[in-house]
């Protein structure tokens, strides 16, 4: 049995988990462009999480007398108390990008969350216990994923009030279908290996194969991509601020102040900009540690 | 006649998740706050008015019988009227008082068959262009692993993933159309004002084109068959193109039918920043005025071309490679 199990997957499923998954971590750190995701993510994080709070400036209060000053360096109004500059209202930029990012990051990594759990619960109950539970879940998977995500989004937002709650819930509700998808497959697979069998023998009831060896095994790989969704998932928000459907104002939100910004394209461009930029930064970030985590697992698994 | 069976059986599941859909939709718009009847006689009219027309238009019965009513009149290919489009085109709105009840509002199927092609459009040559751009840098990438067309695939793709949609509009749209002139930008009138929309939508789709075929491409050159091929003494040209892109294209195939409703997505918005007059433009305009019928229509139509492109995609990838299951 325990032959079997070793060429089908991973060594020893049950003991050596963690190592694998410490050996994917080390592998991710070993490719340079992790390691420039992960210092630039976290230099953002800590700029989101401390700025705000040590600014002296309000991000929603108007302050009309220094409204369109330019960023550092830029024409002859520049301020070093602005160093992005300020919008139509004399808000400072830096600091509106900055909670912005907060925003962003917090509903990104909730719903992915929310999104992980809903998706692989489901999608190993349903391959796990197959028959019928299967076939009903999978085909209410099918349906979902048949309406794109902007559109129940929008549909569910457009009619509702948007707060970070309904926001979270509703990217959530469009979210978990493809990881349903894999997670099934995964226990499908899973469900006919040896060791399943070898415990079903020793008398483990489903749910604690499913859980305690099981679930060990298959989520970790679809974890280490679900990094990659944290980066869709802020996309999304973005979109949905910008359609108006998204935190609404004052609270500052990417897709809001890019919204807003247009108006002033030709002669403020720094207030379209440098929310645009930031979002790019924080997005390219986290797709550089997704990516890498994404082949180093790829690397662990498929040449062993 | 496996075909045929394969035909078959998809297409009676199709039909399954469009009901689904259809009834999940359906519900969602009845359980949501805001009502519609509100917006249609105006927020002047007195409740007792407001009841009257909800009443006559079929709105206060239990949501079961509604959409009943609403699957029967489906299958007669009518997807209902638009609470807010008279037939004339205009939008009903202050002045003229147009009576939502009668039979004077633009038909929800001719407002979708109207913007079907023009998204369509959109959608195809958005495709060429994503595949244009993706195809070079994607196989170059899959065929050197380890050198510098695989880190510019990388980095490419890691770039197109992390730009906003709407955000490379507007720089497009200052740039290209505002400041040098190039290309026309905002509403529809010819071929080149697809131009810009679609390229902005094949940003958002070539990342996922170049990892599909960077990494397929990897896998397949590794194959037995490759290396046969070699000592058979074909030239690299024709090993890549005969033998390796007809392997690769497989899962390429199966990514276009996943990616799809990301590519719907992306239409929508892009098409309501191009003031473009197609199927995305619809769905923001009529969700934004609680359109219900309008919303219902584009999403079941959605979801039945999700599901019938999907049938395809399956289709070609066992025509493509037999070995494919059914």
């Amino acid at each position: 049995m325990t032959l079997a199990s070793t060429v089908a997957i991973a060594p020893d499923p049950a003991s050596a988990t963690q190592s694998v998954n410490r050996r994917i971590l080390g592998a991710a750190w070993g490719m340079t462009s992790f390691r420039i995701g992960l210092f630039v993510f976290i230099a953002l994080l800590l700029a989101s999480a401390i700025y705000p709070e040590i600014s002296s400036m309000s991000a929603t209060k108007m302050v009309v007398k220094d409204k369109f000053l330019p960023p550092l360096f830029i024409g002859d109004k520049w301020s070093w108390g602005h160093p992005l500059g300020t919008d139509q209202l004399g808000r400072d930029m830096l600091l509106r990008c900055l909670i912005g990012l907060r925003y962003s990051l917090m509903i990104g990594i909730i719903t992915v969350v929310l999104i992980f759990i809903i998706g692989c619960g489901l999608g190993l109950f349903a391959g796990f216990k197959g028959k019928w539970w299967d076939t009903i879940i999978m085909r209410i998977t099918d349906a979902q994923l048949s309406v794109p995500m902007i559109i129940l989004a929008i549909t569910i937002l457009g009619v509702s009030r948007p707060t970070v709650p309904t926001i979270i819930i509703v990217l959530a509700l469009s979210g978990w279908p493809l990881y349903a998808r894999v997670a099934r497959s995964a226990a499908v697979t899973e469900r006919g290996l040896e060791y399943v069998r070898g415990l079903r023998v020793l008398g483990a009831g489903d749910w604690r194969i499913l859980l305690l060896f099981a679930a060990p095994n298959i989520l970790p790989p679809i974890a280490f991509v679900a990094v990659l969704d944290v980066a869709r998932m802020m996309i999304f928000e973005a979109i949905l601020g910008f359609l108006g459907l998204g935190i609404q104002p004052p609270t500052p939100s990417f897709g809001s102040i890019i919204a807003d910004s247009r108006k002033y394209l030709i002669n403020a461009w720094w207030i379209a900009t440098s929310p645009g930029v930031f979002l790019a930064v924080a997005l390219t970030s986290i797709n550089l540690m997704g990516a890498a985590l994404e082949k180093a697992r790829n690397r662990v698994y498929g040449g062993l | 006649m496996l075909i045929l069976e394969f035909l078959v059986k998809r297409i009676l599941q199709g039909f399954l998740i469009i009901g689904i859909t259809s009834f999940i939709i359906f519900t969602l718009l009845r359980v949501v706050p805001g009502d519609p009847v509100r917006l249609i006689v105006g927020g002047m009219a007195p409740p007792d008015v407001v009841e009257k027309v909800a009443t006559k238009m079929g709105l206060r019965d239990p949501i079961v019988v509604q959409y009943g009513r609403y699957m029967v009149g489906l299958l007669q290919g009518d997807l209902g009227q638009s609470y807010l489009r008279p037939r004339s085109g205009m939008v009903a709105a202050g002045g003229q008082y147009v009576d939502p009840t009668k039979s004077d509002m633009a038909p929800v199927t001719d407002l979708i068959l109207e913007r079907l092609p023009v998204t369509l459009q959109l959608g195809g040559v958005a495709l060429v262009f994503a595949l244009l751009i993706s195809f070079p840098v994607g196989i170059a990438g899959g065929l050197r692993q380890n050198g510098w067309p695989n880190t510019l695939a990388f980095a490419v793709q890691s770039l197109f993933v992390s730009i906003p949609n709407f955000w490379l509009a507007i720089v497009l749209i200052l740039f290209l159309s505002v400041k040098l002139n190039w290309l026309p930008a905002l509403g529809y009138q010819g071929f080149s004002y697809v131009i810009l929309p679609a390229l902005v939508l094949s940003v958002e789709i070539a990342p996922f084109i170049i990892r599909t075929l960077t990494t397929s491409f990897g896998e397949v050159m590794q194959a037995p068959f490759i290396d046969e091929a070699r000592v058979r003494g074909l030239s690299r040209r024709r090993i890549v193109y005969a033998h390796a892109l007809r392997n690769a294209a497989v899962p390429l195939v199966n990514l276009l039918g996943i990616q799809l409703s990301t590519l719907i997505g992306g239409v929508l918005v892009i098409e309501y920043i191009f003031d473009y007059p197609g199927l995305g433009n619809l769905t923001v305009v009529s969700v934004v005025g609680r359109d219900f019928p309008v919303i219902q229509g584009i999403a079941i139509t959605t979801s039945a071309v999700f599901v019938f492109i999907n049938i395809i995609v399956d289709l070609v990838a066992y025509l493509i490679d037999p070995r494919v299951e059914l």
